[in-house]
Formats: structure tokens, sequence, C-alpha cells
């Protein structure tokens, strides 16, 4: 995008909606607030009195939640063309990925139509697989060769080759993964000169909350050897780049491994003790490394998808809180589940 | 044939066992559309068949995914059908299953073959380029006491992740061809227990070895020859499993389509979905019927049910016209032109079945712009000719043709030749203005006769106060027609005159108030609103009045045609001068004839249909003995 008026009107949509990003207090709030001015507040008039089993609800809840990102998306996608553009409707294909993996997975386990349909997102054409085919699939070859017939051709082949060799479902989500956060860097890569830097330094956080995680999880939990586990990692991490990969791998204690990072993440992440922790520390980072994009970025379209991702991460913890309220849950549980207590630690 | 048929909403109490009967008998008949019955889901709180669903659902998606392979004839019209119950409904499915199964397994084998391909291609090329190196291939066989080799390729976009990767275990990658998305690389280091860790991590990235001959070095004409081979093998197996295939689908063949059969008996009570609910062993179904056909299906259900049932019809009340699908009679006449106004929606039940109106429009004003004898003629040969192609639109084009023919002889026109025969009425380019003159006139009858279907429409749908002030309205026509009438005192006398002059003052005022009402806004944005709303009105009518100039524009811009034609046929001789002929006619009647119909239909559709029909009803969907749902 370089026409200025665009870059311009495209920033100032994306700090007026900014103004509906939650902060701690809100969330906290949101607890005690009464559910039916909650729903409303996010598009859910009625929920809870319309009798909806346990399944139901969630699929309402994440139906309406996905619908407000979609919507939202479409605003910000108004004013792009070309590569900007699609940076932001690749962004969006994450969640049919999760389709993808619920569907290979439901597959896999031979689970029936109903349970695997149940599990899947609504999303709009622009980003959605054909479900009711894929569904009716039988196994997994029977899938992937459907999957050939769509966009997703490229990762049901990669898919496909892993399928053939390990026959899991781990390896297929890596791999999707693997190719998904590929893709992003690729079209981040696309967008003009100067919209890269910033860009590339948002997705590199990004990738980075997710190979630390799972960098500890494939070295100590999965006892994969230091060289598969770099090539699983994605490259182009912000902070973890290749060379501190390299060393990460081919250590053998969490401390060792938190002690090596660089500053300040090794004192961000130095109280955590187990790898849950350090995946909520990663994502406080990159919640606080977006915001900064939010505010400061000189990119539009930086600014646009930082937005996104923050809007995400703000409407899983509204999930959780309806969700949680509607089911009767413990205030603490909720807690728990929309990460309300460690909101206060400092980046 | 002016109106939808009337319908009734009807509620049959039966028995649960003859639901499934009752749904195939009502599906035979062809004339009932189920409705949702949740009114009644307190009372009937189940949705029976949910297993019986399912398992069809499957066997439709397995016969479809067959079908890609095993072309069947269509399902014969005389099906002798019977209810299909649970257990042949499994056993169908579970034999489809079967059957998907073999499928399955050769679109995965015939996959196979078609990646065995592509590797020999990229092995061709491997042993092409290891042919010109000058190494000593034979330093790349057998097991190495101290090197660990590896020869292969991978994805392209998986190379430089695992360099880095392996490289952490000590090897190297060295790449010395890409191609086709395939980078082949050798991959050294030393031998260690680290080789069951390189082998796993060149699993992930894709990576297949290949395979190099001693010999090739020696013997290349013999490598390539036995490459050759593999390929004519893989051709050969290829053809194997083809004809295998089509063997083995004639042989399912007959059975198959016995089990197509079969889920389209099983579909009726699927496509009932939770129009059908139950309680115990009681049942109902809730659906609408055409009035007429109401005699028939309760005579069929009580032949055919063998508990009692009880059918009560009720008839929908003004504010349920929303609800009622409309069933739009047709015959082979009518056909093409409801489809057309399909095209454009399909109005509510009650309201006026625009059909008749648009085929007679239609017609007329094809015939208006396109009229020449000659050419109307060549149409409706054409359309004879080509029935098996037009199919259901036979008639509209013979209608067309024959429109252009009768008013050919009102023009006097035969090929745009106008001395042959006197014309009845006046050749078009003798008297523009007044051909003109006259399309203003059907213009404004077209405009009126919309203008009171929109009337009858509103007060169908008892909207009285939309049906004397709206837009289209009885104060818009009157507003309409005295503006019509003064502009013509005008012309006539130099006067608009007083009555026009007060009638179009009250009628404007009138529909002012009703658009002040109307309008829900602030004083200052309402009377805006109003205001402009108002005098579009009145321009709406005129520049849709003017509109219909076009189809006198057409009928002279048809006779200038012929006249370009004839000049510059004029100016040759002899073949050259019929030739020109001949093609001018043809070009005016390819050309010509597709604007005219284009025109004509937007005359319809913009200036006709938009004005009294919304298109938002719902079209009569009825149960039928099919796989492809509701009709």
């Amino acid at each position: 995008m370089n026409n200025t008026i665009n870059q311009a009107y495209l920033k100032t949509r994306a700090s007026v909606m900014a103004g509906q990003l939650i902060d701690a207090t809100e969330v906290e709030s949101y607890l005690h607030t009464p559910l039916q001015q909650l729903e409303k507040m996010f598009g859910l008039e009625g929920l809870s009195e319309r009798g909806l089993s346990d399944a139901e609800l969630n699929r309402t809840i994440e139906r309406g939640l996905i619908n407000t990102l979609m919507n939202e998306l479409s605003i910000l996608l108004r004013p792009l063309n070309g590569s900007a553009r699609d940076i932001l409707i690749y962004w969006s294909r994450k969640f049919e990925l999760y389709n993808l993996k619920a569907l290979i997975r439901g597959k896999l386990h031979n689970l029936p139509y109903d349970q695997i349909r149940e599990s899947l997102h609504i999303l709009p054409a622009l980003i959605s697989l054909p479900h009711e085919q894929l569904l009716r699939t039988e196994n997994v070859p029977e899938l992937l060769r459907q999957l050939e017939q769509t966009p997703y051709e490229g990762i049901a082949r990669q898919a496909r080759r892993v399928f053939e060799e390990k026959n899991e479902s781990f390896s297929l989500d890596v791999t999707i993964d693997h190719r998904y956060y590929t893709g992003l860097l690729k079209h981040a890569r696309a967008c003009d000169s100067a919209e890269q830097p910033p860009l590339l330094r948002l997705i590199g956080s990004l990738i980075d909350r997710q190979n630390l995680p799972w960098l500890l999880r494939y070295r100590l939990n999965y006892m994969l050897s230091p060289t598969e586990t770099y090539y699983l990692m994605i490259p182009s991490g912000r902070q973890l780049q290749s060379d501190l990969l390299k060393q990460l791998v081919n250590m053998q204690e969490i401390e060792q491994m938190l002690e090596a990072l660089p500053a300040p993440l090794n004192d961000h992440l130095g109280e955590c003790t187990n790898i849950m922790e350090v995946e909520l520390a990663m994502g406080e980072r990159l919640s606080y490394q977006a915001r900064r994009c939010l505010s400061f970025s000189p990119s539009a379209v930086t600014r646009a998808l930082a937005y996104l991702m923050l809007r995400e991460l703000d409407l899983k913890r509204v999930f959780a809180i309806i969700q949680g309220r509607v089911l009767k849950l413990d205030e603490a549980l909720i807690r728990q589940a929309a990460d309300i207590n460690t909101e206060v630690r400092h980046v | 044939m002016f109106k939808p048929l009337p319908m009734k909403q009807v509620l049959i109490q039966l028995l649960l066992d003859d639901l499934p009967q009752a749904s195939l008998t009502l599906a035979e008949l062809g004339s009932f559309s189920p409705n949702s019955a949740d009114e009644y889901a307190e009372s009937f709180p189940n949705i029976p068949g949910k297993q019986y669903r399912d398992r069809f659902q499957q066997a439709r998606s397995r016969l479809q995914k067959i079908e890609t392979h095993v072309q069947l004839t269509p399902p014969g019209k005389s099906l002798v059908t019977h209810v299909i119950s649970d257990a042949e409904l499994e056993q169908t499915n579970e034999w489809l299953g079967e059957v998907w199964e073999r499928c399955s397994a050769y679109e995965e084998h015939f996959r196979r073959l078609t990646d065995e391909a592509h590797m020999l291609d990229q092995l061709e090329q491997a042993l092409d380029n290891f042919s010109s190196l000058n190494i000593d291939l034979a330093l790349l066989h057998g097991e190495r006491l101290f090197l660990d080799l590896h020869i292969g390729m991978l994805p392209s976009t998986h190379v430089p992740q695992l360099k880095e990767a392996i490289g952490l275990a000590d090897y190297l990658l060295f790449s010395y061809m890409e191609n086709a998305g395939h980078t082949h690389v050798i991959i050294i280091g030393p031998k260690s227990n680290r080789e069951n860790e390189l082998s796993s991590v060149l699993d992930t990235a894709g990576f297949h070895a290949l395979e190099i001959p001693p010999e090739l070095q020696d013997e290349p004409g013999r490598i390539r020859q036995d490459l050759q081979l593999r390929r004519q093998s893989l051709d050969l197996e290829k053809q194997q499993r083809e004809e295998a295939m089509s063997a083995c689908a004639d042989e399912l063949r007959p059975t198959l389509e016995q089990c197509r059969d079969v889920l389209i008996m099983a579909e009726p009570l699927v496509a009932m979905e939770d129009a059908a609910r139950s309680v115990g062993e009681l049942a109902i179904i809730t659906g609408w019927v055409p009035v007429k056909t109401l005699p028939t299906i309760e005579a069929e259900l009580r032949r055919t049910l063998t508990h009692p049932f009880s059918i009560t019809a009720t008839t929908p009340t003004r504010e349920q016209h929303s609800q009622v699908p409309t069933f739009l009679p047709t015959n082979w006449l009518t056909a093409p032109f409801s489809s057309l106004v399909k095209q454009y929606g399909i109005p509510r039940y009650g309201e006026i079945n625009p059909t008749l109106v648009f085929a007679f429009s239609f017609i007329a004003m094809f015939g208006m712009m396109f009229g020449d004898v000659g050419h109307g003629l060549v149409i409706v040969l054409a359309a004879w000719l080509g029935r098996n192609k037009l199919n259901s639109f036979t008639p509209f084009v013979i209608c067309a043709g024959l429109s252009a023919t009768l008013f050919g002889v009102l023009y006097g026109s035969l090929f745009g030749y106008e001395h042959l025969f006197h014309a009845i009425w006046l050749p078009p380019l003798s008297d523009p203005l007044y051909m003109l003159s006259m399309a203003l006139l059907w213009g404004v009858g077209f405009m009126v006769v919309i203008s009171l279907l929109y009337i009858h429409n509103r007060l169908v749908s008892g909207e009285l106060s939309h049906a004397l002030f709206d837009t289209n309205g009885v104060v818009s026509i009157t507003l309409y027609l005295s503006v019509l009438g003064g502009i013509y005192n005008l012309y006539q006398t130099g006067s608009f005159g007083v009555a026009p002059a007060s009638m179009s003052i009250v009628t404007l005022l009138t529909l002012l108030a009703f658009k002040l009402i109307e309008t829900h806004a602030t004083p200052g944005e309402r009377m805006l609103v109003a205001t402009i709303e108002t005098f579009e009105t009145l321009t709406g009518y005129i520049s849709n009045t003017l509109s219909f100039l076009r189809v006198a524009a057409f009928s002279l811009n048809h006779v200038a045609l012929a006249i370009a034609v004839f000049t510059l046929a004029d100016m040759m001789e002899g073949t050259g001068h019929w030739l020109m002929v001949i093609g001018g006619n043809l070009f005016i009647l390819i050309l010509e004839g597709a604007i005219v119909t284009i025109q004509a239909l937007r005359l319809e559709y913009y200036e006709g249909f938009s004005r009294f029909f919304s298109g938002d009803g719902k079209e009569f969907t009825p149960l039928t003995l099919s796989l492809e749902g509701l009709k």
C-alpha cells in the first residue's frame, strides 16, 4: 500500500478500533458484569436464555466472536490492496487451519461425523474450506486427496508426506503450523519495502511465541533430537534467531535454556519453572509488543495486523468468561481460563 | 393463471409407524412442501429418524463419490416404490461403503502411479546430470566405513532449514540440481550413532532417496532403456487399472442403480427434517399443499397408510402470507417465461403472477423493435430446428419470431426490403415522430398496468395506506396521469389546464404528506427526505415512460441497419451484392436480435417488475422422488 491517504485512513481506523481493546481492569469487571449486558456487548444477545447444550453454546459463542473479528477484518481490508491485503487475509486463515487440524485429528481417530462437525468454526467463504465435503471423507488419505483440490493444496501435499512417513496427528499439526507461519513470512516479504521491517518484527514476535514453548516441548517432553527440533522451528524469529535456537536445542534443562535467552527475554521468563508458564509469559510479551506496534508502528498494515492479533486474544478471553459464566463455573476456574491472574505481570 | 395457486397449511396426525410411508406417498404425489413444525415442538418434542438421516447422508455421499468413477443411467420415471426400512438403508450404506473403499483404493493407487511417474521424470533428469559429471560414480555406492552418504531430493522450500538442522549433527548438504519445486541434494557426514537422528529429520523434511545405478558411467544407454521400461510398465499398470476399474464399474452398475433407487425412496423421510415431529407412538407432519390437490393427497394417504390418520387443512391468514410458498403453475408455453420471471424473483403468495403480463408485453415489444417478416420467420425456423438444444425455451423463441413476423406484416418489411408488399400499418421510417408517440403511448399504458398490479398486490397484503398513497399507489398514478394530461393540453392548446393542474397539486401534496408520515427521522431530515422522495416519484414515472422511446428507436434502427446493408450491397454487383445482402441480414439477425432481447428484458425488469413486486416470495418446493433435495 503506497497510497498516503489509505495509510492515514487505515492508521486512523486501527486507532479507533483500538478503543475496543480491553485492559486488565475491564477483563476483571466482566467477571461481575450482568451476563445479559455482557452478551449484548459482544453481539450474543439472549444466549444464556436459549437453553443450548454445552456443545451448541461453545459453537454459538465461538461463531459470534469469530464473526466479530471477521467483520472487523473486512473493515480493515477496505483501503488495502495487493500484498498488504493478502497478508491480513492470510493471517485470518489460521482459523481455517484450526478446522483443518480438527478434521485431520477426527479422521485419524475415526471420530463420528457430528463430533468432528461440532468442533469446526464457521468461517466466511473467503477462507473457508468445503467442510461438508471434507467431513464426508472416510479416512485421512481421502481427506488429503480432497484437500488437494482446494487452495490448501500445498499444505495438503506436505501433510500427506508427513502422514505417510509418520502416520500421526502431532506431526501433521506441526507441519500445518510450520507451513502457515512460513507462508505468513512469505507474505510479509512480498509487501512494500517500507512495510517489511515493522511487519517482520511483529511476525517475528509471533514466531518467537510459537517457537520457544514448542522447542521446550520437543526437547523435554517428546525427547526429539536437537537436529529434528531445530528443523521443526519456524525460521526468522525476532529474538530467537537461528544461532540462538541452535544453542538452545543442544541444551538439556529448562533452566539452562531460559538463562541462555537474551535480555530482556531472560528477565521476563526468569521466574518460569515449566512450559505452561513460559507459554503464558511469551503470550504477554507478544501482547505487549503488538500494543506497541499498534500505537507507534510507521506501517499502517502492521498496525492493522497488530490490532487483529490483540483483538483475537481479547475475544478468546471474553469467550472463556462468557462460556464459564453461562455454565456457572467457579470463578477461580474462569479466571484461569481467561488468564486473568497473570494479567499484572510486567513486560 | 393470474395468481399463484391457493394454498392450505396441512397438519397430518398419524402413527409413528406410518411416517415413512406417508413421506413416500407425499413425495410420489409431488405436491406437498414440508414446513417446520416448530409451533408443535412442546407437544411433539422429538424429530424422528436421526440415525436414519445420518445413514442416508453417508450413503448419499458415498454414492456421489462413486459416481465420479461409475457413470449411472438416469433414474427411470416408473419407479416401483416401497418404504425403505432402517435395516435396508443400513445394508445399502454398508455395501456402498465397501464399493467406495475399492474406488478410494483405486484413486489412491492411481495417485501413487502419478507420483511415481513424476519421480521417474526426476530420476531421468538426475541421471542426465550425473552422466555429465566428471567424477567416479562408483564412490557414491555401497557402505563406507567412515562416511554416511545420502543422495536424493526434497521440496526446495525445505532445503535451507534442513541444511542448518543437519549441520547440528555434523552433516553437510550440497544441492546440485533444482527442478519443478524439488531440489536434488547430496548429504554427507561422518559415520556415527547419529544416523537415526538424521533419518528421522530427513523423513520429516520429505526427503526421497535416489538410486544411482553402479553401471551408470559404463552403460548409460542401458540405464536409459531401463528407465524407459519402468515408464512403460507404469503406463501399462495405469492402463490395466483403468480397464479393471471400467470392468468393475460395468459389474457394479446394476447394483449401484438399485442402491440409487433405494436412496431416492429413502429421501422423502430425510427431507421432512423438522416438518415431522413425534411423541411416543404419535407423529405429525406439517406443510403446504395447493388447495386443488388436497382431496388427492387425502385419498392417496388413505389408500397407502395402514393405520388411521387425520388431516387438517387451514387457510393461511393475511399475516401468514409471508410464510406461504408461492406455486406458479406453468405449461409448455408459459414455462420459459416463468423461468425468466423467477430470474428476477418469486412473487409473494397472493400477489399477481406476472408471467402472463411479462409474456405478452415481452413478445409485443420484441416484435415492435424487430418487425420483419423474413427475420421473424428465420427465427421461428431456427428455433424449430434447434428445439433439442433450446428445450423448454423453444416456445419462447418461436413466439418472439412470430411477433417479429406479425409486426413485419404491419411495417411491410421482408429482409429489410420495404417495397415488396404493402404495409398494413406503416413503415417505421416513413413517420418516425408518429412511431415515437406510439411508443410513448405504449409506455404510458405499461406504467398504468404496472401501477394497477402494485395497487392490487398491496391490497392483497392488507397494506391499504401503501396501495393508496405510496409510490405506484392510487395517488401516484393519479398524479402521473394528471401531469400527462396537463402536458398534452399544453401541447394541444398552449395551456396546462385547471383540472390537471389542481389534480397534480393535490396529489403531489398528498404524496408529500404520506412520505412525511412514513419517514422516521429528525424534522429537518424528514422534510428533506420526503420532498426528495416525492419528486423522485414524479420524475421516476416520467423517465421510465421516456425509456419506452427505445421501442420505437429500435424499430427505426432496424430499418436504418437494413438501409445501410442495401447501400453497401448496391455498391457491389452480382454475387457480391447477394453475399452482402445475406451477410448483412445475418448481422442484423444476430447482433440486433440479441440487443433487442436485452432491451426488452431490461424494460420488463427495470420499468416493470421493480415497481410492483419485490420478488422475495418463497417458491413452492414439493417433496419429490429424487436425490436432489426439495425441488
